[in-house]
C-alpha cells in the first residue's frame, strides 16, 4: 500500500522515460549517496558563498543572487543533523523547484542520472523520525542505496521558533 | 468568445473609471459647481456606461441608465431644475448604476425592483420639468428596451438657436422646423458599404414603419441594363413619407444611427422640396464616416463629434438649416464658451449651449480634466518588467562607476565621459519608467465619498467628506494597497470619532462632521492624512478595553501617545455594540498591517474632543529604494535612506548603560533604544567597539532607535527583492536585494528590529 502511495505522489511530476522509470539526479553527502527526481532539478552550480539569513535555524546557509531572483540555499548535510557543511568551490549546488519556490541544496558533489524502475522502490524502514521524516523512500542502484528526499520536508522549519 | 470576454473586460475597466469621474464631476456639482461642462461630463459618462450594457445585454443596468440619462438630458437642456434634491437624487442613481455594474460584472443579477423607487423619481420631476415630455418618453422606452446606442447630442446641438433665444420654460424642445411636427419626408440612398456590413434596408424601412403612418418609393431609375448590371453595386434608393403626431426628425434619424455614415439620409418636413436635397457636399462627407463598428471603438468625444458631422454635412439640404451650419454653431459656441458667470446654482436655466467637441477644444482648457490626453492601455505586468529592468539596468551602471578607478580614469577619458552620460540616462529612464506607474491618489479618493454618504445613512450621523491633493501621484501598486485602509480609517472616524448631530450641538460643534482626506507628497515620501473633527480617541476606554483584551500588562502605564497606538493592535475594538459599520475588531490592524507591507508607517494624534488624525507615511515607489550600505559582521547589509536621521561614529557616541544591561545612547539630550545588529542577527563581529557605527534611524511615530553595525560602506540604489519568493518571511529583515558585485545584502527591517526587541525584553 505504502509504495503503491509513492508512486502516486511522484508520477504527477514525472517526465516518463519509460512508464515504469524514474530518472533521478545522484548527489553525494560524505559516503552517502540521495537523489531527487530530475524533473524538478533547475541547474547545479558551483558554491559560490551565501548571505547569511539572521534568524533562521543553521541548515539554512543563506540566499543567493541567481539571476536576480534571491533563492535560499539549505545545507543537506547540517539538515541530516550532521552538522554544517565546511564548503569548498568543489561543492555544489542543486537548485530545485519546490511547489512554486526555487530552492538550493548544498551537497558535497553530483554523482550521475540514474534510471530506476518505480518497482525497486522500498519503504523507509521505521526507526529514525529524520529518515522517515526527509527520504520518499529508498531505492537500490548498482549495489548502492540511493535515499529518494521529501524535498518539501528539507525546506520546511526553516524558521528559528520564537 | 473570448474576444467577447475580452470585450467585457475592457467594458467594466471603463465602467470604473467612469464612476469616478462620475464621482468627481458630482463632488464639484454639490459645492456648487453647475455648469454645462459638468452636466454634459456626466451625462456622457452614463450614457457611455448605458451604450456597453446595451451591447452585452445587461438589460437592468440599461434600464435604470436610460431613466437616469432622461433625467440628466432635461437638467441638461433646462427642462429640469438641478435643485440639492436633484443632485442627492444623482448621486444615489449614481451608487445604484455602480451597483448595477458590480452586479452585471459578477455575473449576478440584482432584484428587478432595485432602484426602481428613483426611476420612478426621475420620471416624476422629468415630467414635472417638462410638462409635455409623455411622448418623447415613451417612445424612447420602447426603443431602448433593446438595443441602445444613440447619440442623443445631435439632437440638442442643433437646438443651440432655440435654447438660446426662447429660455422660457414653454421651450418645448421644439425647434421651428418641427413646429408643424409630424409628417416628414425622408431620402434613403444606402452606400455600398451598407451592404457589405450586412445591413438590410428592409428591416429600416420596417422600423420606420413603427414610427408612424408611411408609404415608401423606390428610387429605380439609376438601375443599369442588365449587362452593365455590376452584382456588388447599388442602384436603389428610397423616398419615405412618414407621418405621425409629434414625430420628430431626432426619432427617424434614431432609426437609421446603426448605418451613420453608410447612408445618405435626408430628413425634411413634408413640404420642403427635396430636391436640393441631393447636395453634393453631403457625399464626400459622409463618405468618410467610419462605420458603426468603427463608431464602438471611439472614445465619447470622437463619437460627439462623429455625431455632429452628419448633421452638419446634412445642414445645406434644409432650408432653414443654414443658420444652424456647423461653422455658424462653432462661432456661436465660441463667443458663450468663455468662463461666463453661470446663472446662479438653484436656476441654472439658460444653460450653455451643448458644446460640439471638435470645435470645443478651444473652450475646456478652463479645467483641469484631461480631456485630450491619449492614452493607451498596457498590462501591468508589462510595465513591471520594464520596471525591473530599468532598476537592474540602474545597479549595474552604478557597479560600473564603482569599478572606475583614478588610474582608469586618467587613462580612459572618454570611457569616463560615456559612462556618465550613461548615469544620467538610465536615472532619466529611471524617472520615466516611475512616472508611467504613478497615478494620481484620485483613483482611491473617489471611491470615499460614496463610503461616507452611506455610513452617514446607517449612523444618522452628518458627514461631510473632504479631499484634498487628490492629484498627488504614487506608484500604482501603492494605491492599490490603499484602498482598504482608507476605507477602515474612514469607517472608524464615521463610526467613532464623529459624534451624533445631537451631541455635537450639545458641544457647540457644528452639526455636520467633516471627515477630511489629504495626500501630499514630503521628499521621498507621500503623507495621507485622515483627519475627523469628532470626539477624538477615548483613551480611557481603549486602555481599559487593552487591558481587558490582555493586549497590554495590568501593570504598564502608557503614555497618551502609547495609548492612541493601541487602535491598531490585533483584535482590538472600541466599540460598545458590534454593528455592521465597524466593531468587529479587524480593522485598524488592518491599517497597519496593508501600510507596513509596503513599507510605510502609520501614526495616530488625537485631540480628545477635537478630533483625531491618522497619517500615511508611504514610500513613493516600491521598486527602488535608496540605501545606506552597512556591514555587519561579514555581510552587507542595507538601510533604507528614508529611516535615517543620522550617523555617527561609536567613539564619539554618548552611551549609557541601562538595567537591562541594554544601551542606550544619549543623543541632543534624548534617549534612544539603541540595537547592537551583530549581537541581534547573532553574526560573529572582530571590529573594534569604537571603530563601529552608530545608525540613528527614524520608525512610526518619530519613534528613534540607533542601530549600531560594523562599517559604513556607503549609499546607493537598489531594487528590492522579495525573500517571501522563494522562502519565507524572516524577522528584522525587510527584504532582499543585490548588490553591483552580483552578492545578496539583506534590508534591516527597522520597525520590526524595535518591534521584536521589545519582546525579547519582555520575555
Amino acid at each position: 500500500m505504502e509504495a503503491l502511495a509513492i508512486r502516486d505522489d511522484m508520477g504527477d511530476k514525472t517526465a516518463v522515460v519509460g512508464a515504469n522509470t524514474l530518472q533521478l539526479i545522484a548527489f553525494s553527502i560524505g559516503e552517502q549517496t540521495y537523489g531527487v527526481e530530475i524533473t524538478t532539478v533547475r541547474e547545479i552550480r558551483a558554491w559560490n558563498g551565501a548571505t547569511p539569513l539572521p534568524n533562521t535555524r543553521e541548515f539554512v546557509r543563506g540566499v543567493i543572487n541567481l539571476r536576480g531572483t534571491i533563492v535560499p540555499i539549505f545545507d543537506l548535510r547540517a539538515r541530516f543533523g550532521d552538522g554544517q557543511t565546511s564548503p569548498t568551490k568543489n561543492h555544489v549546488v542543486v537548485v530545485m523547484s519546490v511547489g512554486d519556490k526555487w530552492v538550493g541544496i548544498l551537497v558535497d558533489a553530483v554523482s550521475d542520472i540514474l534510471t530506476v524502475s518505480r518497482d525497486d522502490i522500498h519503504n523507509v524502514p521505521e526507526g529514525n523520525a529524520i529518515d522517515t521524516e526527509l527520504l520518499n523512500g529508498i531505492v537500490t542502484h548498482d549495489s548502492r542505496m540511493v535515499g529518494l528526499i521529501d524535498l518539501h520536508a528539507v525546506v520546511s522549519g526553516a524558521k528559528m521558533d520564537g | 468568445m473570448s474576444d467577447l470576454d475580452d470585450f467585457k473586460a475592457t467594458y467594466f475597466d471603463e465602467c470604473s473609471e467612469l464612476l469616478s469621474e462620475l464621482e468627481e464631476q458630482f463632488a464639484a456639482i454639490e459645492a456648487g459647481e453647475r455648469d454645462a461642462d459638468r452636466l454634459n461630463a456626466v451625462f456622457r459618462a452614463i450614457h457611455s456606461i448605458k451604450g456597453g450594457a446595451g451591447a452585452f445585454g445587461f438589460s437592468g443596468l440599461v434600464g435604470f441608465a436610460h431613466a437616469y440619462e432622461t433625467l440628466l438630458d432635461y437638467v441638461r437642456d433646462g427642462r429640469v431644475e438641478l435643485t440639492d434634491d436633484v443632485v442627492t437624487l444623482c448621486i444615489k442613481a449614481n451608487d445604484i448604476v455602480a451597483d448595477h455594474v458590480s452586479a452585471a460584472k459578477n455575473g449576478e443579477e440584482l432584484p428587478a425592483e432595485y432602484g426602481h423607487e428613483e426611476k420612478v423619481r426621475f420620471d416624476v420631476i422629468a415630467r414635472g420639468g417638462s410638462g409635455a415630455g409623455s411622448e418623447d418618453d415613451d417612445m424612447n422606452g420602447e426603443i431602448i428596451e433593446e438595443f441602445d446606442i444613440e447619440f442623443t447630442p445631435v439632437r440638442v446641438e442643433l437646438k443651440v438657436d432655440e435654447a438660446e433665444e426662447s429660455g422660457e420654460d414653454d421651450a418645448f424642445d421644439a425647434p421651428p422646423l418641427e413646429a408643424a411636427p409630424g409628417s416628414w419626408e425622408v431620402r434613403f440612398t444606402p452606400f455600398r458599404q451598407l451592404y457589405a456590413r450586412a445591413n438590410d434596408p428592409l428591416l429600416l424601412l420596417r422600423e420606420l414603419g413603427v414610427l408612424g403612418e408611411m408609404s415608401v418609393r423606390a428610387v429605380m431609375h439609376d438601375v443599369p441594363a442588365l449587362g452593365d448590371f455590376e452584382p456588388f453595386g447599388v442602384y436603389c434608393s428610397w423616398e419615405i413619407t412618414l407621418s405621425a403626431p409629434d414625430l420628430t426628425d431626432a426619432a427617424i434619424r434614431e432609426v437609421f444611427e446603426f448605418v451613420e455614415g453608410d447612408c445618405e439620409i435626408t430628413i425634411v418636413p413634408l413640404g420642403a422640396t427635396l430636391s436640393r436635397s441631393v447636395a453634393p457636399a453631403g457625399m464626400p462627407a459622409a463618405a468618410a464616416e467610419p462605420g458603426v463598428a468603427d463608431l464602438l471603438a471611439l472614445t465619447e468625444d470622437e463619437v460627439a463629434d462623429v455625431a455632429a458631422r452628419p448633421a452638419a454635412a446634412a445642414a445645406p439640404a434644409v432650408e432653414e438649416e443654414p443658420a444652424l451650419s456647423f461653422a455658424d454653431l462653432a462661432d456661436e459656441i465660441k463667443a458663450s464658451a468663455p468662463p461666463r458667470p453661470v446663472a446662479p446654482p438653484p436656476a441654472p436655466k439658460p444653460v450653455a449651449p451643448p458644446k460640439p467637441a471638435p470645435s470645443g477644444e478651444g473652450g475646456e482648457d478652463g479645467g483641469n480634466r484631461s480631456v485630450g490626453v491619449q492614452s493607451i492601455r498596457v498590462d501591468l505586468d508589462k510595465v513591471d518588467r520594464v520596471v525591473n529592468m530599468v532598476g537592474e539596468l540602474v545597479i549595474t551602471q552604478s557597479m560600473l562607476t564603482q569599478q572606475m578607478d583614478e588610474t582608469l580614469r586618467a587613462r580612459y577619458t572618454e570611457l569616463v565621459r560615456g559612462l556618465e552620460v550613461l548615469a544620467q540616462t538610465t536615472r532619466g529612464l529611471q524617472d520615466s519608467v516611475m512616472a508611467i506607474r504613478a497615478q494620481p491618489v484620485k483613483s482611491v479618493f473617489s471611491r470615499m465619498p460614496r463610503l461616507a454618504r452611506e455610513l452617514a445613512t446607517k449612523t444618522g450621523k452628518r458627514i461631510k467628506l473632504e479631499t484634498i491633493g487628490e492629484n498627488t501621484e504614487i506608484d500604482k501598486t501603492v494605491i492599490e494597497q490603499l484602498s482598504d485602509p482608507l476605507t477602515h480609517m474612514i469607517r472608524n472616524s464615521a463610526d467613532h470619532g464623529i459624534e451624533t448631530p445631537e451631541k455635537r450641538r450639545a458641544m457647540g460643534k457644528s452639526e455636520t462632521g467633516t471627515i477630511r482626506l489629504s495626500a501630499e507628497q514630503a521628499g521621498g515620501n507621500i503623507l495621507i492624512v485622515v483627519e475627523d473633527d469628532g470626539a477624538g480617541i477615548n483613551r480611557e476606554r481603549v486602555l481599559q478595553l487593552a487591558r481587558d483584551k490582555g493586549i497590554i500588562a495590568p501593570d504598564i502605564t502608557p503614555t497618551d501617545e502609547q495609548i492612541d497606538q493601541l487602535i491598531f493592535a490585533p483584535g482590538f475594538s472600541t466599540a460598545d455594540a458590534v454593528s455592521d459599520i465597524s466593531g468587529r475588531g479587524v480593522g485598524m490592524d488592518v491599517v497597519l498591517s496593508n501600510i507596513k507591507k509596503i513599507g510605510g508607517s502609520v501614526h495616530v494624534r488625537s485631540w480628545t474632543g477635537k478630533g483625531s488624525r491618522v497619517t500615511l507615511r508611504l514610500p513613493l515607489t516600491l521598486a527602488v529604494l535608496d540605501v545606506m550600505l552597512v556591514k555587519v559582521g561579514d555581510s552587507p547589509y542595507v538601510v533604507p535612506l528614508s529611516s535615517i536621521v543620522e550617523t555617527m561614529q561609536c567613539s564619539r557616541a554618548n552611551f549609557e548603560r541601562v538595567p537591562s544591561g541594554g544601551q542606550v545612547l544619549q543623543v541632543r539630550g534624548e534617549y534612544v533604544q539603541t540595537i547592537d545588529v551583530a549581537q541581534r542577527f547573532e553574526l560573529p563581529t572582530q571590529t573594534d567597539p569604537d571603530d563601529r557605527f552608530v545608525v540613528l534611524c527614524e520608525t512610526e511615530g518619530s519613534q528613534k532607535v540607533a542601530l549600531v553595525v560594523d562599517d559604513i560602506i556607503g549609499q546607493q540604489q537598489v531594487v528590492i527583492k522579495s525573500l517571501e519568493e522563494n522562502f519565507e518571511r524572516v524577522d528584522g529583515i525587510a527584504g532582499g536585494t543585490i548588490l553591483g558585485d552580483g552578492n545578496v545584502a539583506l534590508i534591516v527591517d527597522v520597525q520590526g528590529l524595535r518591534a521584536t526587541q521589545f519582546h525579547k525584553n519582555a520575555a
